[in-house]
C-alpha cells in the first residue's frame, strides 16, 4: 500500500505538471481537490487515464470518480482492489 | 457628411449540414426530423454532411474544408448579387480547426495550408476577393463573433457589405479530443433534459450577406440588431457556475438592439447538452431576465458544429422567424436544469418575430446577438461615441534570448513571484500569453479602474494554436487505448490562452482572437471597440509561438 502510495504522488507530479512538489509535499489523506495542489475538473480527467493506463483501473465518468478522488489514499484503495 | 448607419440588413444565406442544404435543414426540422445517427468509423452518434452531397465535394485546387467554405459563399454571392473584387466588400471567415484533418499523421513537418493564414489567403485568391477576408477563431462562438465583427466594421462605415462565411469538419482530432472531455453522449444528444449525458458532435459550412444597403435585399428584410462578446473569467473548460459571463452578453446585445427582455420572441442557445453548460445558461438567462421567453436548442437536429454552430443556427433563427414558428427542441422531454426556463418540447408559433442568439465555448468565451423583423427594429439608441484619444498606456514584448523558450519563458514568470501551480499545465502559448499580461498590466490596476466587462482583450497570429495541435495530434496518432489527454486537447485553440489573460485578471468584455500576419487589424478592431464604447481598457497585438519562433507583444490601450 505504501509502495502503491508513492507511485501514485509520483504519477500525479508527473502527468498534471505539479512543478517544484515532492511526493513528501503530499498529504496522502488530505483532500486532493482542496487548495493544495490547485487541481481542476481537467486534471480530475487526467488522473482517470492515469489509473487507466497503469493500472487498467476504468471509472466511466467523474461523478462516478467523486468519492475515489478524495486523497491519495482513497485512489490507492481503489487501485488496490480494482486492478488487473 | 455621409448619413449614419444605423440598420444591418441580411442578405442571401446559406447553409449545409447533416440535414442538407439551407431548405432542406429547415424542412428536417420543422418536421421534428434528426440529422444525427451512428457513425461506426466515428464510434459514435455524430451529425455528418453527406459525403455525396453535390456542395460537399472536394474542388481540385483546394482543400475539403475550404471547397465547402468557398461553395456556401459563391452560393450567397450569386444569389445575393454580391461582388467579392469590390473594394467596400469584407469576407469575414469563422473556423475553429481549418484545415486541421490534414495534421493526421502528418506531424514532423507542418504543411503550410495548416496556418489558418494561409487558408485565409487561398480563399481570397481562388475567389478573387479585393480584401484580405478576416479569419477569427474563437472557439465555439467562432460564428457569433464573425457576425459581431462584421456588425461593427457596417456601423463604423469601414465596409458596405460583408459576406459572413464558417465551418468545421468532423475529424479524428475532435472526436477524439471531446471523447477525452468524457463529453459525448453515448445517443443523440438530449439539450436541457433530466436524462442528458452529453453532446453530440455534427459539421456545417455557411454563409450570409450582411449589407447596410436597404435596397440591396428583398423584403421581408431581417436585421441584425446587436450583438456582444464577454468571458467568464472562470475556468478554460468548465462552463461557469454562475451564469453571469453569458448574461452579461445577452444584457449588452439587448442594449444594442435597444430592446428588453419581453421584446423578445424566441431565444435559441447553445444548449449543447452537457450536464454543466446547460445548467449554465438556464441561470444566464434568468440573471438576463429572459427565462419566461420561448426557447430552444437545436443540437438534437444537427449536432453541436463546432466553429460554424454559431453562424448555422442564427441562418436558421432567419429561417424561424420567417415560418413565425420555434422549432421543438429536439430530444428534451423533462426539464433537468436548475433555473424553470421554457424550453419548447413542441413546435410553437412564434408570435414576435426577434430572436436573441448565443454561444458559449472554451477559453470562457460567450456571445450574444439579436435579430429581428425590419418592422420591428427600433431606432437604435444614439451611440455612446467617444470622442477622447486613444493612447497606448503600456507596452510589452518578451524577449528573444539565447535561451529556449521553455527556459525563458518560466525564468519570466517565476521574476514575477507569481506562485500559481496552473502556469505550468498550459501550452507554450497560453504560457507567453498570461507572462506576457501579467508584465503588461503591473502597476496600471484595472481591476479597481474599470468593471470586468469594460476590459477587453483582442489578439492575434498565423498559426493558431498549431503547436498544441501538434502535440494533440501526436498522442492521436499513437492510438494509446487509455485515450487522449484533454489537458492537452484544451488548449487546441488559440482564444484559450486569451481565456487565461482574462481568469488572471478577472476580466469579461469583448475577446476575439483574428488570424493574420501582422497584428495591424486587431489592433484597428481594439481601437473601434474603444471608439464605439464598447470597452474602455483593451489588451492588444501578437501572440505567436510554434517552436523555438515567437512574437509576443502586448499593448494596453485606453481612453484617455
Amino acid at each position: 500500500m505504501e509502495k502503491l502510495i508513492l507511485e501514485l504522488k509520483e504519477h500525479l507530479i508527473e502527468e498534471l505538471n505539479l512543478e517544484d512538489i515532492t511526493p513528501e509535499d503530499i498529504d496522502a489523506e488530505a483532500p486532493l481537490f482542496g487548495d493544495g495542489l490547485g487541481l481542476d475538473s481537467i486534471d480530475a480527467l487526467e488522473i482517470i487515464l492515469i489509473l487507466e493506463k497503469n493500472y487498467g483501473v476504468r471509472l466511466a465518468n467523474t461523478a462516478e470518480a467523486k468519492p475515489v478522488f478524495y486523497s491519495v489514499k482513497t485512489l490507492a484503495e481503489y487501485v488496490m482492489a480494482n486492478r488487473q | 457628411m455621409a448619413q449614419r448607419v444605423t440598420h444591418i440588413y441580411f442578405g442571401a444565406a446559406s447553409a449545409l449540414t447533416a440535414l442538407g442544404d439551407l431548405d432542406a435543414t429547415l424542412e428536417g426540422m420543422a418536421a421534428g426530423r434528426s440529422g444525427l445517427c451512428y457513425h461506426a468509423s466515428w464510434g459514435m452518434f455524430a451529425g455528418q454532411i453527406d459525403p455525396t452531397h453535390p456542395e460537399a465535394q472536394p474542388a481540385t485546387e483546394l482543400t475539403l474544408f475550404e471547397s465547402r467554405l468557398v461553395r456556401q459563399i459563391e452560393r450567397v454571392c450569386r444569389v445575393g448579387g454580391v461582388d467579392l473584387g469590390a473594394k467596400d466588400t469584407q469576407l469575414i471567415l469563422s473556423t475553429t480547426k481549418g484545415n486541421i484533418a490534414l495534421l493526421a499523421a502528418h506531424t514532423e513537418e507542418l504543411d503550410e495550408r495548416l496556418f489558418l493564414d494561409r487558408t485565409a489567403e487561398r480563399v481570397q485568391h481562388y475567389l478573387g476577393a479585393a480584401r484580405r477576408p478576416i479569419l477569427i477563431s474563437n472557439a465555439c462562438i467562432s460564428g457569433l463573433s464573425a457576425l459581431v465583427v462584421a456588425r461593427r466594421l457596417l456601423l463604423a462605415g469601414d465596409c458596405r457589405t460583408a459576406v459572413v462565411a464558417g465551418g468545421d469538419l468532423l475529424t479524428e482530432f475532435v472526436t477524439t479530443g471531446f471523447t477525452s472531455f468524457k463529453s459525448i453522449s453515448a445517443a443523440p444528444c438530449r439539450p436541457y433534459d433530466a436524462e442528458r449525458d452529453g453532446l453530440t458532435l455534427g459539421e456545417a459550412f455557411a454563409a450570409v450577406v450582411l449589407t447596410t444597403e436597404r435596397e440591396a435585399v428583398a423584403a421581408p428584410r431581417y436585421c441584425l440588431e446587436g450583438g456582444a462578446v464577454t468571458n467568464d473569467a472562470n475556468h478554460i473548460s468548465g462552463p461557469s457556475r454562475t451564469g453571469d459571463g453569458l448574461a452579461y452578453a445577452m444584457e449588452r446585445a439587448m442594449r444594442e438592439a435597444n430592446v428588453v427582455a419581453d421584446e423578445v420572441g424566441m431565444v435559441n442557445t447553445h444548449g449543447t447538452a452537457t450536464l454543466y453548460n446547460d445548467e449554465m445558461e438556464s441561470k444566464a438567462l434568468t440573471l438576463a431576465a429572459l427565462e419566461g421567453v420561448p426557447m430552444n436548442s437545436l443540437k438534437g437536429y444537427i449536432g453541436h458544429t463546432l466553429g460554424a454552430a454559431g453562424l448555422v443556427e442564427t441562418i436558421l433563427c432567419l429561417g424561424q422567424l420567417e415560418r413565425e414558428e420555434i422549432f421543438a427542441t429536439q430530444g428534451f422531454t423533462t426539464l433537468g436544469v436548475p433555473c424553470a426556463v421554457n424550453i419548447a418540447a413542441e413546435k410553437r408559433p412564434l408570435t414576435q418575430k426577434r430572436c436573441l442568439k448565443s454561444a458559449s465555448g472554451f477559453g470562457g468565451c460567450n456571445a450574444a446577438v439579436v435579430v429581428a423583423a425590419e418592422e420591428l427594429v427600433k431606432a437604435p439608441a444614439e451611440p455612446s461615441r467617444c470622442e477622447a484619444a486613444v493612447t497606448a498606456t503600456a507596452a510589452y514584448t518578451l524577449p528573444h534570448e539565447a535561451i529556449p523558450f521553455a527556459e525563458l519563458i518560466r525564468r519570466e514568470f517565476r521574476a514575477l513571484g507569481d506562485k500559481n501551480l496552473k502556469f505550468y499545465k498550459m501550452s507554450d502559448l497560453a504560457k507567453a500569453a498570461y507572462v506576457a499580461s501579467e508584465y503588461l498590466l503591473q502597476g496600471r490596476d484595472i481591476t479597481t479602474k474599470y468593471h470586468p466587462t469594460e476590459v477587453a482583450v483582442v489578439l492575434a497570429n498565423s498559426a493558431a494554436s498549431l503547436e498544441a495541435d501538434r502535440a494533440h495530434q501526436l498522442i492521436v496518432d499513437s492510438r494509446p487505448e487509455e485515450g487522449t489527454s484533454p489537458a492537452v486537447f484544451v488548449y487546441t485553440l488559440p482564444n484559450v490562452a486569451t481565456g487565461e489573460i482574462c481568469i488572471r485578471h478577472k476580466i469579461q468584455g469583448d475577446n476575439t482572437f483574428f488570424i493574420e500576419e501582422g497584428s495591424a487589424f486587431a489592433e484597428r478592431y481594439a481601437r473601434l471597440l474603444l471608439e464605439r464604447g464598447d470597452a474602455k481598457a483593451v489588451i492588444t497585438g501578437r501572440l505567436e509561438k510554434l517552436d523555438e519562433r515567437w512574437d509576443i507583444t502586448l499593448k494596453l490601450l485606453e481612453i484617455n
